[in-house]
């Protein structure tokens, strides 16, 4: 029976490739996060300090002057990292098990309830991309009514963060058990991003599955880190050793570069340990 | 210093011993009947369905069980409470003498009203909870948690917590929190008692981490250890 | 017994001891717990069945296919319909937030009468019966006057069963006076018009070209139909096809580029024709097209007026950069020019179209694969004649009030000159509806738009929102937002394809709003004679269904109903109609105010996140707009670090900003990707009217710029305004 009872299936690494040459900078990872995962919005939101982004796109510059600038849009999700063996940065911290790091999925949690406010993850987090409930969210008159019941509304005082649309992982492994089935196809649980992206430049799925786009595209190398394979691909921070699942494609050097701080004769390709 | 031990005795001697046991016997039996018996009636008040349900005569009347009423959609996601709309099929006009049926048909499907039904397992906002793993993939018989509740023929009062808003259900009917059947309780303890017993998930002997990165000593437990932070469960599965 | 202090004690220990031993502390700490964790205000959304509805968006011009996604009666999200022959699943961030629009506070709710002064905002509520009654009585006074031919309206297109139906109004009432919002897509037809002879809508195989030469197009900035464009692009860049942009600032769709050719403003007309002559010196044209008419003539005029070194002094590019554009152009094998600024909100110089037009046709991609296609509009809507009566007759032979057809012969609609002819005296008009537009904020010089519409007696909004126009008006007969109503949306803005999309309910009305085709067949019926009669239909649906026959069907299974057949038209072309004669010796469309007093060049950008046309950003779209794009309630303008530093301006600092229409305060950015000498503002911005996540945000840069009347086409021409700023 317990044999039996003993699943065969590999654990996986959701995460995501995103292609800064085909991103267009139009905002619509953004918006399309924000709708799904109910994310309030308020009066002035051009402080971006405290404007709730799960998803931020930068802009990146090359720093030339005129006309040899060049700019380049870099969307900012939570990099979920893996860290060495599951411990990314803000779950080491978190003192309220508020956050947490699933083996499974791979990906970093962000339970509202439990979290009370004190703000070490944001602190740890290298990339921004936790924010904080300044104050309650309030929606006006009658907007509540597109909220959806697959995203608890948070409230004042606690951290939220990008999920990877963790429900949505949720419900497709509703109708994978109501069809039988214990694995996803990967089409069947992809972000609100990805699917949004009028460009086509995000690419999301399993980095564990060869079959999947995300692994083909970067060839992430699980033995030293995660590295991407590709030379064109590059992580935010490779060096700070978070071992982040989202990667970047760009075919200038110059936004490679702007992945890490290098120093100006430094060879962003040797690795170093 | 004698002297004092001495009074001390004369004091505890002067008859009083009686009344200080007695007064502390009263003490303790007042607090246990509030405790025991007032305080749950304080604590919950009491609501009546606005329709009294008859679910025996119903699993009479249907072909697939609690299925037949409590389904799963196509997308995977689990019906609940039926709709207005699923009841309507049957109950366009009224059937029987049924007193509560009269006033469903004329109070709620004349009007196009949803009834407003109290749900006693109600859980709060944060939990996310999926009938299809457990009903579908663990092949759980529905009473395990909602108790034997297609054999009743009568709707049960719905006692709502005065502090939490939420239904007396999910503690318990037993004030003192214990439970003799699994449906009982329906608490975060009485899930992981359950997910902590069977093995539920991955081996972690599976996952394919890099052969060099040893897993920490407290990693190599077996069971369900998905969550990095408290080796069991990850708090994702469960919470939104 | 006396109960005495150690009596008392002995109680309360018992007690104590009691209350340990029952359920009471326990389970009440339990219960603090959870309740600190409930926050009442805090909205718990119900669960219910998800479902999911195709429809059209009509937020923009583009018509993508939408699938809305819902919980019970709720639209919870918004996403792009899969297969959709226009945005194949994808979106943009206006489409995204459309459930907000819905649900939003600034909805105009009921018909409302003005009772205050004319944007007050004081309002009464009234019945759609008064409302009704109310425009009819007002409509069957001015034509009892004989003043039939006064009454106007605005609409947002011209093609689509609801601006026909306001057009055979109008006509069945007795007007000439249907206004269109203008675009570029007016300069396409009238250079089609010009040079092929043909009554057609430009459209372009995009997706087959290989090599794209766009002159100042925001290909990935809004032109076009955006979603589609977008994903153009991916392929492109998938395939390793080749675009080369040329404007003077560093947009996205530059940034995006293979190759930014910075220019001259104003200068992309000589350079087009520059290219043409390398193209026709190198012998790189098409042989087939050197047989069309006025190619000679075309040819002496490049090779005359448009040499390599004199085009090269106009735009500010180097000769052997022209050069090899035109090389790379001609010898590529599918190449595309494409023009129409930004997103081509104004339709710009007619010169330039017909330049950049002759280019396409010179390396012969006129209906060809991969080039620019003639398409006919999609011939569905076949009413039968409107019986005029006498009133009607004599209406509609009247000039129209802006000159279109008569000063402008080409021309269909000119509401650019709409406020100078009214507020100048030359013309005027007793009632103007307004519908799917909101011209107080999109039209340049908004201010002389709005003194215009203050000497109107009668403004009828039909708007869903409180927008500019509608807080301008009489009276409101609010229409319902895309997700509640059906209408047809034809072949969208540079769409090569045939097709149709149905936009239908989603969900019920929430308000108490009408279609607005219901509403004006309502008037008509009210009006009651001839102008009854010319709407045969029980409502809008009816009408609908029965104009579509056939593709109605087709329409509510698929969402959109697609010609199997690509139609073109084709005419002779003609490389030099007498339009382009002007070009004979170049002066670009001259910039007003002089440089003594304003120094510096003000042109607009447009953004992707920046909606400008009738829909003002929802509260997401906002949200996701750039700190250096608007900064708390300021607008940043783009300013070259070198301007900045000759002007001692620096970065996020407040400046002030003339122009010879108004002024503003704004921020500044310093921007390397802006030529020096040129500031740019976006357009968007400086809403008055929506709700407060808009509203005062910014500055409008309508209210800085004035129109340019372009010669030949009577459309506005301008594209920037001279313009001062000041340190404060």
């Amino acid at each position: 029976m317990k044999e039996e009872g003993k699943h065969n299936k590999k654990a996986k690494k959701y995460g995501m490739v995103i292609n800064l040459d085909n991103c267009t900078g139009c905002g619509a990872c953004m918006v399309a996060c924000m709708a799904e995962n109910n994310v309030p919005f308020k009066e002035d939101e051009s402080d971006k300090l405290d404007s709730i982004t799960w998803m931020r796109v930068y802009k990146l510059a090359n720093g030339e002057s005129y006309p040899d600038a060049d700019i380049c849009y870099l969307p900012r999700p939570c990099m979920h990292c893996e860290g060495y063996h599951g411990h990314s940065p803000c779950v080491s911290v978190c003192p309220a098990v508020a956050t947490d790091y699933n083996h499974d999925t791979g990906i970093v949690s962000q339970i509202y309830t439990r979290c009370f406010g004190c703000r070490y993850c944001m602190g740890a987090c290298p990339y921004h991309a936790r924010y904080f409930n300044w104050w309650d969210p309030v929606w006006p008159e009658g907007m509540t009514k597109y909220l959806s019941p697959n995203v608890s509304a948070r409230m004042r005082g606690i951290v939220e963060k990008c999920s990877f649309c963790f429900h949505r992982h949720q419900l497709a492994m509703d109708k994978a058990f109501l069809e039988g089935r214990t694995e996803l196809e990967e089409n069947e649980y992809q972000t609100s991003c990805t699917q949004a992206c009028p460009a086509g430049a995000i690419t999301f799925g399993d980095l564990n599955n060869p079959h999947h786009k995300v692994n083909q595209m970067v060839k992430p190398d699980n033995k030293h880190g995660g590295r991407p394979g590709d030379p064109n691909a590059f992580r935010l921070l490779e060096r700070l050793g978070t071992n982040p699942k989202v990667y970047y494609i760009s075919s200038k050097e110059w936004v490679r570069r702007a992945g890490d701080n290098y120093l100006a004769n430094e060879d962003r390709t040797v690795q170093q340990h | 210093m004698s002297t004092q031990d001495d009074k001390a005795k004369e004091v505890s001697a002067d008859g009083a011993a009686g009344p200080i046991i007695l007064f502390f016997i009263l003490g303790l039996a007042a607090s246990l009947v509030l405790g025991w018996v007032i305080f749950p009636k304080l604590l919950y008040s009491q609501k009546k369905q606005p329709i009294d349900f008859n679910h025996v005569l119903h699993v009479e009347a249907v072909d697939e069980g609690c299925e037949s009423c409590h389904f799963f959609r196509e997308d995977g996601s689990f019906s609940g409470v039926p709709k207005l709309a699923q009841c309507v099929e049957c109950h366009g006009d009224v059937q029987g003498e049924n007193p509560n049926e009269i006033k469903f048909v004329n109070d709620y499907v004349a009007n196009g009203r949803e009834v407003p039904w109290l749900v006693y397992a109600r859980q709060p906002d944060c939990v996310f909870f999926s009938h299809a793993a457990h009903v579908k993939k663990a092949e759980m018989e529905c009473s395990t948690c909602h108790e034997h509740i297609g054999e009743s023929e009568h709707s049960r009062v719905y006692e709502e917590n005065r502090i939490t808003g939420y239904s007396r259900d999910i503690w318990g009917k037993n004030i003192s929190g214990l439970k003799s059947n699994t449906w009982d309780r329906m608490k975060m303890d009485d899930c992981a008692e359950c997910h902590a017993t069977k093995e539920i998930k991955t081996d972690v002997e599976t996952l394919p981490w890099p052969l060099n990165w040893a897993p920490l000593p407290y990693e190599k437990q077996t069971g369900n250890q998905a969550s990095i932070k408290t080796v069991k469960e990850a708090c994702f599965v469960c919470h939104k | 017994m006396k109960v005495g202090r150690r009596s008392f004690l002995s109680f309360i220990i018992g007690g104590a001891a009691g209350t340990a031993i029952t359920p009471l502390p326990w389970k009440l700490m339990d219960d603090a717990s959870i309740w600190s964790q409930n926050w009442p205000w805090t909205p718990v959304p119900p669960d219910g069945e998800y479902s999911y509805v195709n429809s059209v968006c009509t937020l923009c011009p583009g018509g993508c296919g939408i699938s809305v996604r819902k919980v019970d009666d709720r639209v919870v999200k918004i996403e792009g319909m899969k297969g959709y022959p226009v945005n194949a699943g994808g979106i943009c961030v206006l489409g995204l937030s459309g459930h907000q629009l819905l649900y939003s506070p600034t909805r105009v709710k009921s018909p409302l009468k003005r009772v205050g002064k004319r944007g007050e905002g004081k309002w009464e509520k009234i019945s759609w019966d008064e409302a009704i009654s109310e425009v009819a009585k007002k409509l069957s006074e001015i034509r009892s006057k004989g003043e039939s031919h006064s009454v106007g309206s605005i609409v947002n297109a011209d093609s689509g069963t609801i601006p026909n139906l306001f057009k055979r109004f109008l006509t069945a009432y007795g007007s000439p006076n249907f206004m269109t919002m203008p675009s570029m897509q007016d300069s396409y037809k009238m250079t089609l018009q010009l040079m092929q002879g043909v009554n057609a809508q430009a459209g372009f195989d995009a997706e087959n070209a290989d090599f794209i030469l766009s002159f100042g197009s925001g290909i990935i900035d809004g032109w076009g139909s955006p979603v589609r464009m977008f994903k153009a692009n991916s392929t492109w860049k998938a395939n390793g096809k080749k675009v080369v942009q040329i404007e003077p600032r560093l947009s996205n769709t530059a940034a995006k580029s293979d190759k930014w050719i910075p220019i001259k403003p104003g200068t992309e007309a000589a350079l087009a024709l520059g290219l043409a002559n390398v193209i026709i010196t190198n012998s790189q044209h098409s042989q087939k097209i050197s047989q069309s008419s006025g190619f000679e003539s075309f040819k002496k005029l490049v090779q005359n007026e448009y040499s390599t070194d004199k085009v090269s002094q106009i735009t500010g590019i180097d000769s052997a950069s022209i050069v090899s554009l035109a090389k790379t152009f001609a010898s590529a094998s599918k190449p595309l020019a494409i023009c129409g600024r930004g997103q081509g909100s104004t339709p710009g110089s007619l010169n330039e179209f017909m330049a950049v037009h002759a280019l396409n046709a010179l390396v012969g991609n006129i209906n060809e694969q991969g080039g620019v296609w003639a398409v006919p509009e999609v011939d569905y809507i076949k009413w039968p004649e409107v019986n005029l009566d006498e009133t009607a007759t004599n209406g509609v032979q009247k000039e129209r009030v802006d000159g279109a057809g008569s000063e402008y012969p080409h021309a269909k609609s000119l509401l650019n000159r709409l406020a100078e002819v009214v507020n100048s005296g030359d013309g005027s008009l007793e009632a103007l509806f307004v519908t799917g537009a909101n011209p107080l904020y999109s039209m340049p010089d908004s201010k002389a738009m709005k003194k215009a519409f203050d000497s109107i007696p009668f403004v009828v909004s039909f708007s869903s929102y409180m927008d500019e126009t509608a807080s301008n008006s009489d009276l409101i007969l609010p229409n319902h937002v895309c997700l509640e109503r059906y209408e047809d949306v034809p072949t969208t803005a540079g769409l090569q394809k045939n097709i149709i999309g149905l936009t239908r309910p989603v969900v019920k009305p929430q308000f108490s709003t009408k279609n607005v085709g219901d509403t004006i067949m309502l008037i008509a019926k009210a009006l009651g004679g001839s102008i009854a009669e010319a709407f045969p239909w029980d409502s809008y649906e009816a009408c609908l269904k029965e104009t579509l026959g056939a593709k109605w069907d087709v329409l509510v299974e698929n969402g959109f109903w697609s010609d199997s057949n690509s139609k073109t038209v084709s005419g002779e072309f003609n490389f030099y109609p007498k339009a382009m004669e002007s070009l004979s010796n170049f002066s670009p469309v001259s910039l007003e105010g002089s440089t003594a007093s304003y120094p510096l060049v003000l042109i607009p950008y447009d953004s992707i996140r920046l909606a400008n046309g009738y829909i003002g950003d929802p509260p997401f779209v906002i949200k996701a707009v750039e700190d250096t794009v608007l900064n708390g309630k300021a607008a940043c303008v783009e300013v070259n670090p070198k301007t900045g530093k000759e002007l001692g301006l620096t970065e996020g600092r407040y400046a002030s900003l003339h122009t010879p229409r108004g002024k503003a305060k704004v921020k500044v950015h310093l921007y390397e990707g802006i030529m020096p000498g040129i500031i740019a503002l976006p357009r968007g911005l400086g809403h008055t009217a929506y709700d407060k996540y808009l509203a005062g945000k910014g500055c409008n840069f309508n209210e800085l710029i004035g129109p340019a009347e372009d010669p030949v086409s009577g459309l506005d021409a301008a594209w920037g305004i001279r313009a001062r700023l000041t340190k404060v």
